[in-house]
């Protein structure tokens, strides 16, 4: 079966890249593969790259608190290029009270501190399956 | 807009690289002789800048022309998954509408890309690019596949990495039709460039690989590579070895398709032969293999 196709990115001027970096050697581990793009990019870079690379899943990492910004604009971006089928997902330092907003905005989970890699990995392992039903 | 172009390549080489059988048959019947783009191989050591000199090359040659980027990282050879890093070194470029870049995992192949990657080429050279590069990955003594897939292989070599005999030994530096010293703002270049004039003077089917030195890092000494990347170019049409070349890429195909079904029906039928006869009561495996043998042979025989 091909493997799963993830874009790890780390939206904004956010400088904290640990989360992101432990979430892709998980996401490695559980035979996935994972484009990482670094630091420091714009909603447009990370769509253009996700689009490039024939992604499955975009993952944001931010814990600078620009969330709410960021990740809406990020599908919104795919959806306008055409890419709206790509799943997005994120983590990072969010309060509990912007999640349901960035869930409507459609980000299709969020994963704050103190999250397992298991359960990422579930939740990516879960949405295939869906897709494939 | 660039991504609709963008979004149809990048899935027609996915499942290319998935192995999806109508998709290679497609890619099969696509031309390999297109000799209006070039196709340049960078290999080198592990962090040795490979990634930062493809990001300066494709910026200098996307000012005019349309470029595609395959950069290749090894796969984990516990899960098969991958971290493909390579585009951290080119973010600038991503939003540049004549530059295509796509991060490859080698999915387990020895000798720097996957078994895929002539066929991916067959299908990256129809969107009429100007150049493709192809980063492999950081390559030990082994990884000189490369050499049979691009037109133009630049060998990066740096400074210090412990042993400049070491560069010298290895196989990776017959390849070379370039030589590219980077990092040259390190300590050490003189002693690398001292060790390199030697095979970089040795003259092969008439062309004598040049040396050059970079700093990736802040685009120096880029135009002067750039300068003979053309004249290898340029070298390689008047002499007719680009169609050789083209035809090595073609062989290379041949062998890594033929391999990767091969090993297909490897996997397979011994998997089936050892399903089949595990638990058999009537003869010991650990006694005597020569039913089990003579199976085997008998399967092989109709493939
Ligand atoms: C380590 C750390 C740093 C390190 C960063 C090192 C690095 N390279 O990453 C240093 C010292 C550099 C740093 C600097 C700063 N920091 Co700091 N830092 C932290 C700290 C203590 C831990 C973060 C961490 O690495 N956690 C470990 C990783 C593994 O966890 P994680 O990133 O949360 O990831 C998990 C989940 O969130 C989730 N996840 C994360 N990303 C993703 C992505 C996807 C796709 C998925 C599925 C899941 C996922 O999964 C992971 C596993 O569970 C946090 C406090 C905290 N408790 O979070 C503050 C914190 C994030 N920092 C903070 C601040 C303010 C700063 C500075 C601005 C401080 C300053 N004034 O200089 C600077 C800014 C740096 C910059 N350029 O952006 C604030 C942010 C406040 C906010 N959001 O409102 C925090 C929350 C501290 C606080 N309570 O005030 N920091
Ligand atoms: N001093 C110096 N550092 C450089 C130069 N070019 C690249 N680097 C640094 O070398 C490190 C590795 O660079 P990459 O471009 O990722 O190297 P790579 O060969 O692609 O690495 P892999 O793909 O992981 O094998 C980075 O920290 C670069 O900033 C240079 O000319 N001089
Ligand atoms: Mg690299």
């Amino acid at each position: 079966m091909a493997p799963i196709r993830v874009l790890m990115a780390k939206p904004g001027l956010d400088g904290h890249d640990r989360g992101a970096k432990v979430v892709s050697r998980a996401l490695r581990d559980a035979g996935m593969e994972v484009i990482y793009t670094g630091l420091r990019q714009s909603p447009d870079q990370i769509v253009q790259a996700a689009i490039q690379e024939d992604v499955d899943f975009v993952g944001l990492s931010c814990l600078s608190g620009a969330h709410n910004s960021l990740f809406p604009k990020v599908v919104e971006l795919l959806k306008e290029r055409g890419a709206g089928e790509i799943a997005v997902f994120g983590g990072g330092v969010i309060p509990e009270a912007d999640i349901p907003g960035l869930r409507a905005a459609g980000i299709e989970a969020v994963f704050t501190p103190g999250t397992s890699l298991e359960e990422i990995v579930s939740f990516i392992r879960e949405r295939v399956k869906k897709d494939h039903a | 807009m660039p991504s609709s172009w963008q979004r149809q390549l990048a899935k027609a080489i996915s499942k290319i690289e998935n192995m999806d059988p109508q998709a290679l048959s497609e890619a099969a019947s696509l031309p390999l002789d297109n000799s209006s783009v070039q196709i340049i191989g960078v290999t080198g050591p592990p962090g040795g800048g490979k990634s930062t000199l493809c990001s300066q090359l494709i910026q200098a040659l996307a000012a005019e022309h349309k470029v595609a980027a395959l950069l290749v990282d090894p796969s984990s050879p516990f899960s098969g998954g991958a971290i493909l890093g390579d585009r951290i070194r080119m973010q600038a470029l991503v939003s540049n509408p004549n530059v295509y870049i796509r991060s490859l995992s080698n999915r387990g192949n020895a000798g720097g890309v996957g078994s895929s990657v002539v066929s991916i080429l067959r299908e990256v050279m129809s969107y009429s690019f100007d150049y493709i590069l192809i980063e492999t990955v950081g390559a030990g003594q082994s990884e000189v596949k490369i050499a049979s897939i691009a037109d133009t292989t630049l060998v990066v070599s740096v400074p210090n990495l412990g042993d400049d005999i070491q560069a010298v030994k290895s196989g990776i530096l017959e390849i070379a039709d370039i030589f590219v010293i980077n990092k040259a703002d390190l300590p050490g270049v003189d002693s690398l460039y001292t060790a390199l004039r030697e095979s970089a003077q040795k003259q092969v089917d008439g062309w004598t690989a040049p040396l050059c030195q970079t700093v990736a890092l802040e685009g120096l000494g880029i135009d002067a590579l750039l300068v003979e990347i053309d004249k290898h170019w340029q070298w390689l049409q008047q002499s007719g070895r680009l169609l050789e070349k083209r035809k090595f890429a073609a062989k290379f195909e041949i062998m890594e398709l033929s391999r990767v079904l091969l090993q297909k029906h490897l996997d397979k039928v011994p998997a089936e032969v050892l399903a089949r006869n595990l638990n058999r009561k009537d003869i010991n495996l650990l006694q005597r293999l020569d039913e089990v043998y003579a199976e085997i042979l008998n399967l092989f025989g109709e493939v």
